[in-house]
């Protein structure tokens, strides 16, 4: 394990794409933002704001970017064939799996904890501009306050779980282009679903979806607006995450390379 | 083996038989993959499936002031064009038999605003502050009848866009500006309806003239008042009412004699538009006080109507089909990428400005033909199944709808050209593939973060801009209201926003074909 | 200029620091099989990929019948090509791989059967193209190739992954089609594929042309085999008496530029001792290492160029 462990991750330090990828994620989130703060201006009936969401918000996009990353660790040796070089040397097909989800979680969580530090100094600097400043009651954001940290840590998990789920995906897709527009489809389009319906239906909708329910735990002073409870939401989104690594290592046993 | 008699090289076959054969050759290798030719046809069957969904999720139901909500919509009178129509208002009168001039004075106009939004139902909220909105209407109103939808022809005072001479619902001539007190005139010719204003009664100016065709002997004349909900306070819009004073009212022709009659017209619990209370009048000395509340103008208040339309269950199923058409685009050029077969692509056909130009004429017909069936199945699927579920869905003529069919059709295919020269460029399926699923996916969902203003700028001028051709809500300058795109309205018309679309496509197109000339196969 | 011709003159190639053709000029004229010779990296592919079009050169052009490739009308009815066997959609079935390239070519699906029963994959013809072996795969490739009936046959090694009986009938076809009067170029890092079929070599090394000659010429030289138990001192006394020496094992040297007699005369002249001496004709194997070996030791020296 620790030598399939070591060989994948000099596969992934080697490819130099998935370094730039990562980047690329980090970036995309603190830059988006960004970019929701400045736009963002509090008035005096636009109701209940949530600073910490609204500073965690390129998440929306950045997962879109872990995602990629993710599917592309298994789905470019498909493509190009190298999976019968990696499946000849790690024979046990599951240590394999095992191997490239452990590298997916540990380039995640650093990209995480990257993007959500960058998120929340963003939030911190710009969104009493935008009119959330303690003058109207909204403290700054700061770690040092519960819900805040969980938001932040819960997101980092996020992102993680996200890596997983789309591994698992492409590892059953096999081909790059279908994978990513179904992780993408999974992620994106039942809130949209939501969207389209009232409640109740709608509430289920963004019970069970992975990223609706998923990132309720960014949710700090409008947490009784989710439709889930923050800790349980990221239990659903594991439970998403499992499922689709279970099936990949069902088929990937299953299927010949 | 045949011996070699090669045919003479460079000139010869004309461009256009070169590009038919390039054109021969890309569409065989669209059609010998089978997993291409069957995912477009599943993108087709998915849009029109999740338009059935979607369509068949959305309930309305219909409350009455005393809060007794049932299943099924208020009434909304269809006007003379087949648009919706909001036609309440208060009118004092009686009939005019052949032609005739009706002649008034209006001495005030005031007007008030409830303070509670208008999802408050009246008889809850009886306060009210002073105001008077700018499209309040006072004035003399001509009809064959009081039947609501039916044609008409006013000439009016309003609150704030001086006099106008306005018929059938749309349209509107504008008079002297300012308010009352002022001279208002309204003549019957035959058909032709005239509006004239003065300011002192003698000097009179012609507003406008309307023909209203098959306008009977006999007519409804009379003084009319109405005031339409206000959103200048409140985002969900504030009831109002507005009372005018008429004197030196005359009527020259035969009318019937004998005393005026007022009526209340579509402020009915059935009816859809809100007013603040019933109208009324009576006369003070010499004077006619007459309140009325209400609209007559196009209807484009959704947010009291649901925002049905007959496009307005397809948005979804259209973004699932989308997803699939831009993996399809997407591995239509990088699938040769990765197996190198573009070689062998550039070698056949050296022009590979051609290439690009014939993949893009086959993904953009193949998608624009699917998005052409699913939009033509689902749009009257969608709009059949909120009927059956008692929704209100706006009318939309058959312009319309054939207008959203080929903008969806293009909005299609051109997503697809930009998806495919994409891939030209990066040569990897993944920046095409995500790129192409962001463009459409993430803006609805930012739009929820609430930071609305941005959101209306990537409807502006990201490729999302594209997705303005769904627009079918009606929206019209003769009435406030926000049209903003959290109440369904896209910032571009539809043309435009798929202007906008087009030019990135076609930004993209100009990189790739630069890029495949220069570039190395 | 004849339509069955390849001409290429003065080409150069650099890729970031890596100069990868540094003026290759040669022609392939009709009615012959030009080998095109030199180890991996040599420049081959680049040198095919340029004349194809594919690439482009930084210096010197390179000509099929007279004309730049980009000018052709329907280059396949000029030109046929195997570049990359493995370069097939593997979902789309051998007879639509060929189809669709008919199609760009104006051609008629007739073709297409007819060249399908020519490299023996009629009964594949409708089988997905992954499915594939390799040496199907090869097939389909010169099937794609002898498409437009071309007067210039260009195929990057051929012979990788025929089984014997497929190397055999490519040994024929590409005789076949030299008789017909077609120009063919083949390249090759194995100089005995082309022994006996190659009427011409041009043989490249580092981006540069080692040597341009016919067949005959190349083969001209013959070879001393001599077995002895002291490869060192032999070697020695041979060079100072004017041959070239190479080490074949531990106990063989190969000698050129001497005779078996003189051989005999010099060792016996400084007392060597010696266990047999022989002679052989020189293959295209020899010729090979002697070129390449000569590259990499004078990588300056011009060789054997005509």
């Amino acid at each position: 394990m620790i030598a399939a462990l070591r060989a994948e991750w000099t596969k992934t330090r080697t490819a130099g794409g998935g370094a730039w990828l990562l980047a690329g994620a980090v970036a995309v989130t603190v830059a988006l933002s960004a970019g929701i703060a400045a736009a963002t201006h509090v008035s005096a009936h636009s109701g209940q704001e949530d600073p910490t969401k609204v500073a965690l918000g390129g998440i929306y996009l950045g997962q879109a970017v872990v995602a990629v990353f993710a599917v592309l660790t298994i789905s470019e040796e498909y493509g190009t064939g190298m999976i019968r070089v990696s499946l000849a040397a790690v024979p046990r097909r599951l240590v394999l799996l095992a191997a490239k989800a452990a590298t997916t979680t540990a380039l995640a969580l650093a990209a995480g904890v990257l993007a959500v530090t960058g998120c929340l100094l963003v939030g911190r600097l710009m969104l009493p501009g935008a009119g959330l400043d303690p003058a109207h009651g909204y403290p700054l954001i700061s770690l040092g306050d519960g819900p805040t940290l969980r938001a932040a840590i819960g997101s980092v998990c996020y992102l993680v779980l996200i890596g997983l789920l789309a591994l698992g995906v492409a590892t059953v897709v096999r081909d790059t282009a279908p994978a990513i527009a179904v992780v993408m489809g999974v992620l994106y389009l039942p809130p949209l679903l939501a969207q389209a319906f009232a409640d109740p239906l709608r509430r289920h909708i963004e019970q069970i979806a992975p990223m609706t329910a998923g990132l309720a735990v960014q949710a700090t002073a409008t947490a009784h607006s989710e439709p889930i409870g923050p800790w349980a939401g990221l239990g659903v989104l594991t439970a998403w995450a499992a499922t689709s690594l279970l099936l990949a290592a069902l088929l990937l046993r299953r299927r010949d390379a | 083996m045949t011996t070699t008699t090669a045919p003479p090289a460079a000139a010869g076959t004309p461009e256009r038989a070169r590009f038919t054969a390039v054109l021969r050759a890309e569409w065989t290798k669209f059609r010998t993959v089978r997993g291409w030719v069957i995912a477009p046809v599943m993108a087709a069957v998915l849009c029109v499936l999740f338009t059935y969904l979607v369509a068949n999720g959305t309930h309305t139901d219909y409350c009455t002031g005393t809060g007794d909500c049932t299943p099924g919509h208020a009434f909304v009178p269809t006007g003379p064009d087949g648009q919706a129509v909001a036609d309440s208002y208060y009118t004092v009168g009686r009939q005019l038999t052949g032609d005739g001039t009706i002649t008034t004075r209006i001495t005030t106009l005031t007007g008030v605003t409830s303070t509670a939004p208008t999802s408050v139902a009246p008889s809850q909220a009886r306060q009210t502050r002073p105001g008077l909105t700018p499209w309040a209407k006072a004035g003399i109103l001509l009809r064959p009848s009081t039947r609501q939808g039916s044609a008409y022809a006013a000439v009016m005072a309003t609150g704030g866009h001086g006099d106008r001479f306005q018929y059938n619902y749309g349209h509107d001539h504008a008079g002297r500006p300012g308010r009352a007190p002022r001279w208002l005139r309204l003549t019957r010719t035959g058909n032709t309806l005239a509006g004239y204003d003065s300011a002192d009664g003698t000097t009179w100016t012609r507003i406008g003239t309307a023909h209203l065709a098959g306008l009977p002997a006999t007519v409804h004349i009379g003084l009319f008042v109405t005031s339409p909900v206000s959103f200048r306070s409140s985002a969900d819009g504030s009831r109002t009412l507005a009372t005018a004073t008429f004197d030196h009212t005359v009527i020259s022709g035969h009318a019937t004699p004998g005393a005026w009659r007022g009526q209340n017209i579509g402020a009915g619990e059935q009816d859809f538009y809100p007013t603040l209370r019933s109208g009324g009048y009576h006369r003070a000395g010499d004077s006619l006080v007459v309140s009325g509340s209400g609209d007559i103008a196009p209807a484009v208040v959704q947010g009291l109507l649901g925002a049905n339309t007959a496009a307005s269950s397809q948005p979804f199923g259209l973004t699932v089909a989308l997803i699939v058409l831009i993996v399809v685009a997407a591995m239509f050029i990088t699938a040769e990428y990765r197996r190198g077969l573009i070689r062998i692509t550039f070698a056949a056909i050296p022009g590979r400005g051609r290439v690009l130009a014939a993949k893009a004429v086959v993904i953009g017909a193949v998608a624009f033909v699917i998005a052409a069936v699913a939009a033509a199945a689902s749009i009257p699927l969608g709009e059949h199944v909120l009927h059956a579920n008692g929704a209100y869905v706006f009318p939309a003529g058959a312009l319309t709808v054939v207008r959203i069919i080929a903008g969806t059709a293009a909005l299609s295919a051109i997503t697809a050209i930009a998806v495919l020269a994409v891939g030209a460029i990066t040569r990897k399926s993944a920046a095409a593939v995500a790129g192409g699923i962001l463009v459409f996916v993430l803006p609805s969902l930012i739009g929820s973060l609430g930071s609305g203003g941005a959101v209306t700028w990537l409807y502006r001028l990201s490729p999302a801009a594209g997705l303005s051709v769904l627009q079918a809500l009606p929206r019209s300058a003769l009435v406030d209201y926000p049209y903003t795109f959290g109440n369904g309205y896209y910032p571009l018309a539809p043309w435009a926003g798929l202007g906008v679309l087009a030019a990135w496509a076609a930004l993209a197109l100009a990189i790739a074909a630069v890029v495949l000339r220069r570039r190395d196969a | 200029m004849n339509e069955a011709t390849i001409e290429v003159t003065g080409l150069r190639k650099r890729y970031g620091p890596t100069l990868a053709l540094d003026g290759v000029s040669f022609t392939a004229p009709p009615g012959k099989v030009t080998g095109f010779i030199g180890p991996n990296g040599a420049g081959k592919s680049t040198t095919i990929r340029v004349i194809l079009g594919l690439d482009e050169p930084d210096e010197g052009r390179a000509w099929v019948g007279g004309h730049a490739y980009q000018a052709l009308n329907h280059p396949l009815r000029h030109v046929g090509a195997l570049v990359d066997a493995a370069a097939v959609q593997p979902s789309r079935t051998a007879r639509n791989h060929l189809l669709w390239l008919a199609r760009s070519q104006r051609l008629d699906a007739g073709r297409v059967d007819s060249v399908l029963g020519q490299v023996g994959l009629t009964a594949a013809a409708r089988r997905k193209a992954g499915g594939f072996s390799l040496g199907m795969r090869q097939r389909l490739g010169i099937a794609a190739a002898l498409l437009g009936d071309p007067p210039v046959v260009i195929l990057d090694e051929p012979f990788n992954g025929m089984d014997p009986e497929g190397i055999v009938w490519m040994r024929a076809l590409l005789r076949t089609l030299a008789t017909e009067g077609r120009a063919v170029l083949v390249s090759s890092h194995l100089m005995s594929e082309l022994q006996g079929i190659a009427d011409h070599i041009v043989a490249i090394g580092r981006g540069k042309i080692l040597a341009d000659a016919a067949i005959e010429e190349l083969l001209t030289g013959e070879q001393v085999l001599l077995q002895t138990p002291a490869p060192a001192e032999a070697a020695q006394v041979l060079q100072r008496a004017g041959g070239a020496t190479t080490v074949l094992d531990d106990s063989t040297l190969g000698i050129s530029a001497l005779s078996a007699r003189q051989v005999v005369e010099a060792l016996g002249r400084s007392g060597v001792a010696f266990a047999e001496v022989s002679t052989r004709r020189a293959t295209l194997e020899d010729v090979y290492f002697q070129l390449t070996n000569e590259e990499t030791e004078f990588r300056t020296g011009t060789a054997v160029r005509r």
